[in-house]
């Protein structure tokens, strides 16, 4: 009898009821919510998905240093191992190479001067750089917090495995989540900065671009960008790798897999760990709440920095060349979701003006701007990291 | 049997200890303006600016090339002779002509419906008997 009731004991000792902390009830609360958001409300759902149930999966409460190796920071795990992907940067380029076989550079190769937007909304990164700076985060730990302003998740996690593999699921939630929350934050952001005149200000429609440029924008654009920023290889690399593919027209079938099956495969893999990487006991904490509120604003820096750089840069164009300042904030990348977003509010004061395509411009070069910032931050940073 | 259970407990008081180290979680963390320092200050602007300029760089090749291309393509078309590049070449067809083309086949295919015949019959179909498929198996026999 008394065998029995040490084998229950022992049973007891190693489930979930018996290991519960406020922290689990917490993040599983957190993990619904984003599985609510995503399947009820439409937001970012390819992400929001496997990130929701990342973070009921990880939060599962059990006896953590038994030798399970079932955890996500238990060596030999499953988990573990999926999550090497995440930590030594993997994932994030296999991403970007998708995203650049998807991506269509016409809108910007048309209309080259809306780079300028994409390069100003880098803004945030840097002055959320600062701020973290004064709260007490070292200088790797800002500049991964900062780069949340790029609203480019693979970006943000590639700095955070490199600068500050400690707060990379919080910064990655923080990502992600403000990706798909690009619907509610830039509208009253952009509204706050614009007149409605501004708002009405119909462009140019984009000229037609030869197969010639789309071939040659992917091999230069490495080129230039990469000189300047080496550190930001991988992404940038693997960005214009998959564009190539795509544009030349000769390797379909790669493009095809990179822009589908493999996009989807890194994206399952990415956002079931990342979600799973929020375990309480160690991401429960006030720095990860802190991260968030920093993450908020260094967005919100971002898309008004786009909108006011538009607003400037109407200041020296021609009334025919003039710039809807509405499409500065898809400056932050976000891709497509910023750029719907400028569309979505163009059409509300105007239905029969259409800014998809121009937003389009600014949104790719935040992609490749952000990707650059990162590699000047890491390049800067990285040997006092070491 | 009591080896493996040390090593096992080893491995996971490494693994603990590995994820704890991992970790670390941010301290000390307030309001402390001394952190921003000239060093970060330059940080801040020098790797704004060099972001700018890598766009701007970007943005003035793009506009160059493109006029390069362009002017290219002109030069191309004016040693050729305009009205001879207009032409489609010897087994081409122009675009007018694929266009018409293209309209026909699609009214003619989106038309089909309308060829149909419109006689409807009812088939006969003969099946094997089988009780795998025997109806009166699938029927509720209600007592009378």
């Amino acid at each position: 009898m008394t065998h029995l009731l040490e084998m229950l004991k022992e049973i007891i000792k190693y489930t979930g009821f018996a290991n519960i902390t406020w922290g689990h009830f917490v993040m599983i609360a957190c993990g619904l919510f984003f599985l609510y958001l995503a399947i009820k409300k439409d937001y970012e759902p390819l992400l929001l998905v496997p990130i929701g149930f990342g973070i009921i999966l990880g939060n599962i409460p059990f006896l953590e240093g038994a030798g399970l190796q079932i955890g996500i920071y238990e060596e030999g795990s499953v988990l573990n191992y999926l999550y090497y992907g995440v930590v030594k940067g993997i994932y994030p380029p296999l991403i970007f190479l998708g995203i650049g076989a998807m991506t269509d550079f016409s809108a910007l190769l048309s209309n080259p001067k809306l780079m300028l937007l994409g390069a100003a909304a880098q803004m945030g990164i840097f002055i959320t750089f600062i701020t973290a700076l004064a709260l007490g985060f070292t200088q790797q730990q800002a500049a991964a917090i900062g780069i949340i302003g790029g609203a480019d998740g693979p970006t943000a996690i590639f700095l955070s495995s490199k600068l500050a593999p400690e707060l990379i699921g919080a910064i990655a939630i923080a990502a992600y989540s403000y990706m798909a929350l690009v619907p509610v934050i830039q509208p009253p952001i952009i509204k706050l900065l614009t007149s409605k005149e501004e708002r009405l200000i119909r462009m140019k429609p984009p000229r037609s671009v030869s197969r010639l440029e789309k071939i040659l924008f992917p091999i230069f654009g490495l080129i230039l960008t990469t000189f300047i920023s080496p550190g930001g290889l991988p992404l940038l690399g693997m960005l214009f790798f998959g564009n190539l593919l795509k544009e030349s027209g000769v390797t379909k079938r790669l493009a095809e897999t990179a822009a589908r099956p493999l996009i989807d495969i890194v994206t399952i893999l990415l956002g079931i760990t990342v979600g799973a990487s929020t375990q309480a006991t160690t991401f429960l904490t006030w720095g990860s709440i802190l991260i968030f509120v920093l993450g908020a604003a260094s967005f919100m820096v971002a898309t008004a920095g786009g909108v006011i750089f538009a607003k400037v840069m109407n200041l020296f164009l021609s009334d025919e060349d003039k710039i809807n300042p509405i499409i500065g904030a898809a400056g932050v990348s976000a891709v497509p979701d910023s750029a719907r977003v400028a569309q979505m509010l163009g059409a509300q004061e105007d239905p029969k003006n259409f800014l998809l395509m121009h937003a389009m411009a600014p949104n790719v070069a935040g992609v490749i701007g952000s990707a650059v910032a990162a590699g000047i931050l890491l390049g800067l940073l990285f040997n006092t990291a070491m | 049997m009591q080896e493996k259970m040390i090593d096992s407990m080893n491995t996971a008081q490494k693994t603990l200890q590995d994820s704890l180290a991992q970790s670390k979680t941010v301290e000390n963390l307030g309001f402390y303006p001394g952190n921003i320092t000239f060093e970060a200050l330059l940080i801040t602007v020098l790797g704004y600016v060099i972001v700018f300029m890598a766009l701007v760089l970007l943005y003035l090749f793009i506009a160059n090339y493109a006029k390069l291309l362009r002017l290219k393509i002109l030069k191309n078309q004016q040693s050729k002779g305009e009205p001879e590049a207009a032409k489609p070449r010897e087994g081409e067809i122009s675009g007018e002509v694929s266009a018409a083309i293209s309209l026909a086949l699609s009214l003619h295919f989106a038309e089909l419906h309308d060829d149909e015949s419109k006689i409807l019959t009812i088939k006969k179909t003969q099946r094997a008997y089988s009780p795998w498929s025997s109806k009166i198996y699938g029927l509720r026999q209600y007592p009378r």
